[in-house]
């Protein structure tokens, strides 16, 4: 069962589309696996349509509008759909179906550090970056801490550090409070968001920085 | 998290008086029927008055500037009328789908601002449409072939957004344009890829 959501705060930013689109693609794809957020979701977008609509406003009708409605009633109107097939993403034999937002970002190609394999979204968002991140069986991130926060939402296979283990859909946000060194059994795939480089604690680790490259 | 408990008092219902004024939920979304299935244009101008002035404040809010709020609202009166035929009532007031159509309007632009990209991502992250079998049926309608269907569908997005609104959605190449933000010598040349890559991919099968 899915045990980490996003907090409400960062669900009342989303449904305002005021966050970085790294995060609002996260939160969109954790959405779509979770059903108790997705009915939260619908309740609370009704409740900002509302917030938004329903008190009324001062300024009346302006002359900009008028010629705005003549202007537009002139286009055509649309009266198709396409649908969109959902993406299946291939990785260590295993197929997944990836949520939809997640499917649409372009995605940058591999690089490997031992059992680790990322692959970068190109959203152009500074020093917001957004990854797909794949470990093999066996797999561990030494134990480090971060200087913004770390997001992972776990998409197939599970991870476990010392707070337990996830499952996907897992909604895991760490900030710099947080200790932590992943590792996982059977092979895990995650959308991970990084703002800021991690920071490698133990002696051996530091030596380990390609990693801590490779992930941020 | 919140409950559930305390968000349902918040629903829009019908003669739920918000302590100001009461919504018009049902006249604007009988309103926004009309549209869809007449391109009755007063509705469209009874729509316009309400929203519009809240679109502009929202605007404001969000940007902090008034002409990008009047192109906020431009964006989205223009995406209430060209997909009024795609609303579906049973799934939601009138007032949540324009507000949808205006955040995800509003989300687009904000990253166009920071990041100087307009991929549009806002329709994947929050799409307004679920229902994938009146996609289907749509297909079906067009397309004899399911093997080019597949072939469309399998394009990459920003290609097939192209020829899906060239040949299924009847646009000129400058309203596509101007709909997906992007210049008009850039549908042609994703155009130009869509067709050579389908028409590669079929010769190959047919071979």
């Amino acid at each position: 069962m899915i045990k980490y959501h996003p907090s409400k705060q960062l669900m009342q930013k989303h449904i305002l589309g005021e966050l970085p689109a790294g995060l609002s693609v996260a939160i969109a794809a954790h959405i779509e696996l979770c059903d108790k957020c997705s009915n939260e979701f619908e309740l609370l977008e009704v409740q900002q349509a509302s917030a938004t609509f329903d008190a009324p406003c001062e300024e009346k009708e302006s002359f900009e509008f008028e010629s705005m409605i003549d202007d537009i009633t002139k286009l055509s109107m649309y009266d198709q759909l396409v649908s969109q097939e959902p993406e299946v993403f291939e990785y260590q034999d295993k197929r997944v179906q990836l949520p939809r937002a997640i499917a649409a970002l372009k995605l940058g190609s591999f690089m490997n550090a031992g059992k680790v394999s990322r692959a970068r979204f190109e959203l152009d968002e500074g020093p917001l970056r957004s990854s797909l991140l794949h470990i093999k069986p066996g797999g561990e991130i030494p134990e480090h801490t971060h200087t913004g926060f770390e997001l992972t939402l776990l998409l197939d296979g599970t991870f476990e550090d010392e707070s337990g283990q996830y499952v996907p859909g897992d909604f895991i946000m760490l900030d710099g409070r947080h200790n932590h060194s992943p590792r996982t059994k059977d092979g895990c795939l995650c959308f991970t968001l990084v703002d800021n480089a991690l920071h490698f604690n133990k002696g051996l680790s530091k030596l380990l920085n390609p990693i801590g490259k490779l992930i941020y | 998290m919140v409950s559930l408990e305390q968000s349902r008092d918040c629903r829009i219902q019908k003669g739920k008086n918000v302590g100001m004024q009461e919504t018009p939920s049902e006249q604007l979304t009988q309103a926004l029927i009309n549209v869809a299935t007449h391109a009755d244009k007063k509705a469209y101008a009874y729509l316009f008055s309400y929203f519009a002035p809240k679109i502009k404040r929202f605007g404001i809010k969000q940007f902090g500037s008034e002409a990008m709020a009047m192109e906020l609202v431009q964006d989205t009166m223009t995406s209430v009328w060209r997909k009024a035929k795609l609303y579906h009532p049973e799934k939601g007031a009138a007032t949540t789908w324009v507000y949808t159509i205006m955040r995800n309007a509003s989300f687009d632009a904000l990253r166009k601002i920071k990041s100087n990209r307009e991929d549009n991502l806002s329709e994947e992250i929050w799409p307004l449409f679920h229902d994938e079998q009146v996609c289907e049926k749509s297909f079906k309608d067009h397309l004899q072939s399911n093997q080019l269907k597949e072939k469309i569908k399998s394009l990459p997005a920003p290609q097939r957004d192209v020829v899906v609104g060239v040949y299924f959605e009847d646009m000129t190449q400058e309203q596509l344009a101007q709909h997906l933000g992007i210049p008009v010598g850039t549908v042609k040349s994703r155009l130009r890829l869509a067709l050579k890559k389908l028409k590669v991919e079929l010769g190959e099968q047919h071979d």
